[in-house]
């Protein structure tokens, strides 16, 4: 009802849009006429494309993500589930919703001289904290910032094939295939940085591998793909090097550090030494590193991350929070940070979703159709996005 | 042998019978049968002449009315039941059923109802019969003090409260193990305790003490006699009081995972937040003592200093998250 109210107040925007091409291409008028009709305007979309211009009068709606962004920065970054639907429907679209442009604004009016701030997102199971950091991510990809994205933090303190002793610090080990696999997926989104940054440190890595000082970053990332048994220190030292010199002065990008999963960091782990005692999280390189990323004793970016119970070892299912995810330790690092609370869909977001499906011939049942089946679907899914995008999965 | 010749006597009368040539209806012996209804056309008239196989004559009697049916809506119910008495139907007007239903139709009626006979029922324990026994009892016992007319004062003046509790046994020794039970009860807000005391107190006892109700309870049951247990009891609680306000050597090791409750200072949080303020240069060059104490002073980062400890001590809830973000806003803004 509300929806068949909305389309009508929006009517007379259309029609003064379709007035206004008249005026200004007056003998054209048959297939001006027919332009607006070819793009039918819907109340769930907005033809906005730039997360920075969005606010929130789009939270609600769809907007288009394009293929090559996908490509290169979603190329590891977007949940399983969510990469089949892109598939599917031929288009990404993510929904502007509140959490996203919370941060987004934050970012807008970032001092790089000052620490950089440390967001979490955190919420019930489902409800679109990875999807929300994704938007952010693609705002600071569009605005030219470097993006150093690692997808699920959970992937690395699990399952691991190989755990190598580190050559750099005996205590340690490396994880040379996670790692290694990861710096490509870097060198995929951030093409463009790799020749423009130069290294301000010389780092030897055997005996006769060293990179000096001032070679671009994309020697050392090349170092790590190949050479995989140096791979994790790579990262560490990739990490170090835009550490220092993002926001200074002589460096004109700005960094993003987004980890999703960042209670992985504070966890446990399931790894094993040889001796079969379990593996500390202090003595895993690339977890070591990233602790280290995630303090606030660099400049010129933001931290933006996510908890996750997803994936996660060892912890309750019904666990939300970031104190229960974190943990002490956990949330002691972490502390000063900025918590974003990414909450289930609210009516207005529920029916363009609902839209959306019926758009894109997603709901196949035709009782999902009627109002009758909208409710059902309302009632049954509780306005959570996971359980709404499983349960249409099946209609 | 008796039975052998009553059986014999009673052939001989069944023959004797028929010898006679009777006709009509044939005299059978009618034993003593259910409740049910006599056969028709004996209606409890006696047979006159007919003896019963110990030669005496039988009176039948018809079933009288059920007393309970000819009780006055408005009787004396303790007297009718002064003590506990077995369950029986025609004396009682309660048209109580029990049982498990037969099928298709409900429980069983009280009559000729064992399963109300078995169990235990307090007929005699009525409001009113209750009132007659505090009545009687009355005489005995001392007004209640008049100074003591709120549950204040009684708080006040009597804090510690000792439950015991008596039990009826019927068995083969009327003593029960239970009856020796004693649960001493006291407010720690009454015991003149200060905070080091108090906090010892609490973890000496561990599990007897509520939270909530600020209530420490002592359950004692080891002793055999009531009057031990009380005695020991009491105790208790005087060795606990005295040994709370001593302080041992070891005390000194307490260690943060010790500590009841989060305190901010010299916490991990306090130290983020003064080298975030200091890299931020908030309080202007230098590092010290001064701009410590200047940082510290800010409302910004007390707020932000309440925010954690309420998130910490009271555990996570939308509000105190809300409050957390926007203290955390307020001085990364600085």
């Amino acid at each position: 009802m509300a929806l068949h109210r909305l389309s009508l107040r929006l009517r007379p925007t259309a029609t003064h849009v379709r007035s206004f091409y008249t005026s200004r291409v007056g003998q054209q008028q048959n297939t001006v006429a027919a332009e607006p009709e070819t793009e039918p305007f819907s109340v769930f979309r907005t033809k906005e494309d730039d997360p920075a211009f969005h606010s929130e009068k789009h939270i609600g709606q769809y907007y288009n993500v394009p293929s090559s962004h996908i490509q290169t920065l979603f190329h590891h970054g977007l949940p399983w589930r969510y990469k089949q639907q892109v598939e599917t429907f031929n288009e990404a679209s993510f929904m502007v919703r509140q959490p996203a442009l919370e941060v987004i604004s934050d970012l807008k009016q970032l001092d790089p001289s000052k620490p950089v701030q440390r967001y979490i997102f955190y919420g019930l199971k489902g409800s679109g904290k990875t999807i929300s950091m994704c938007h952010t991510l693609h705002y600071c990809y569009t605005q030219g910032w470097l993006v150093l994205h690692i997808p699920d933090a959970h992937i690395w303190v699990k399952n691991c094939k190989e755990l190598l002793p580190s050559s750099y610090k005996s205590s340690r080990f490396d994880q040379p295939f996670e790692a290694a696999e990861w710096l490509h997926k870097f060198k995929i989104t951030n093409e463009r940085f790799l020749s423009k940054i130069k290294t301000k440190h010389r780092y030897i890595w055997t005996k006769r591998e060293v990179t000096e000082e001032g070679r671009p970053l994309g020697e050392l990332v090349d170092q790590g793909t190949t050479r995989v048994r140096s791979s994790s220190d790579v990262i560490g030292a990739l990490m170090k090097e835009l550490r220092l010199q993002s926001g200074q002065p002589g460096s004109d990008f700005k960094l993003v550090a987004a980890v999703d999963g960042v209670n992985a960091l504070w966890g446990r782990t399931t790894l094993k030494k040889r001796d079969s005692s379990i593996v500390d999280l202090e003595e895993l390189t690339l977890i070591y590193n990233l602790r280290k990323l995630m303090r606030n004793d660099w400049i010129g970016g933001a931290v933006i991350t996510t908890l996750s119970q997803t994936g996660s070892l060892f912890t309750p299912i019904s666990a939300y929070w970031p104190q229960d995810m974190l943990g002490e330790i956990g949330f002691d690092s972490m502390d000063p940070f900025i918590p974003i609370s990414v909450p289930n869909y609210s009516e207005k977001e529920f029916e363009s979703c609902y839209l959306y499906y019926l758009d894109r011939n997603w709901l196949q049942h035709p009782q999902s159709r009627t109002e009758e089946g909208k409710k059902e679907i309302l009632f049954l899914c509780n306005r959570n996005p996971w359980t709404m995008e499983k349960m249409c999965c099946v209609l | 042998m008796a039975t052998h010749r009553s059986k014999a006597l009673l052939i001989l009368a069944r023959i004797h019978f028929a010898g006679l040539g009777l006709q009509g209806s044939v005299s059978r012996v009618t034993y003593a049968t259910s409740a049910s209804a006599n056969p028709s056309g004996r209606q409890g008239f006696p047979k006159r002449g007919r003896k019963d196989s110990y030669g005496t004559a039988r009176k039948f009697r018809k079933e009288a009315e059920p007393r309970a049916v000819k009780m006055p809506v408005d009787q004396d119910w303790p007297t009718v039941c002064p003590v506990a008495i077995p369950f029986r139907a025609t004396a009682i007007p309660l048209p109580v059923r029990m049982g498990y239903p037969v099928k298709g139709d409900v429980s069983p009626e009280k009559k000729g109802n064992l399963e109300l006979v078995k169990i235990p029922n307090f007929l005699h324990l009525t409001p009113a019969a209750i009132k007659k026994h505090c009545e009687a009892l009355k005489p005995f016992c001392t007004q209640w003090p008049s100074a003591l007319d709120t549950d204040a004062k009684c708080d006040q003046l009597f804090p510690i409260k000792v439950e015991s509790r008596d039990y009826v046994f019927a068995g083969p020794s009327v003593r029960t193990p239970k009856a020796c039970v004693i649960h001493l009860r006291v407010k720690l807000s009454s015991l003149n305790l200060d905070e080091h005391a108090r906090k010892k107190m609490v973890k000496l006892v561990g599990e007897r003490y509520c939270q909530d109700t600020d209530v420490l309870t002592i359950k004692t049951d080891s002793c055999p006699l009531r009057q031990q247990n009380h005695d020991y009891a009491m105790y208790l609680l005087t060795v606990l009081y005295h040994e709370s306000w001593k302080t041992e050597a070891w005390e000194a090791q307490k260690t943060v995972a010790d500590m009841e409750e989060y305190g901010w200072e010299n916490s991990p949080s306090q130290k983020n937040i003064l080298e975030t303020l200091v890299r931020m240069k908030v309080a202007g060059q230098g590092d010290g003592e001064e701009v410590r104490e200047q940082l510290l002073g800010r409302t910004e980062v007390q707020r932000y200093k309440d925010s954690v400890t309420r998130l910490k001590n009271e555990g996570p809830s939308e509000s105190s998250l809300l409050q957390y973000k926007e203290a955390v806003k307020k001085i990364l803004s600085l």
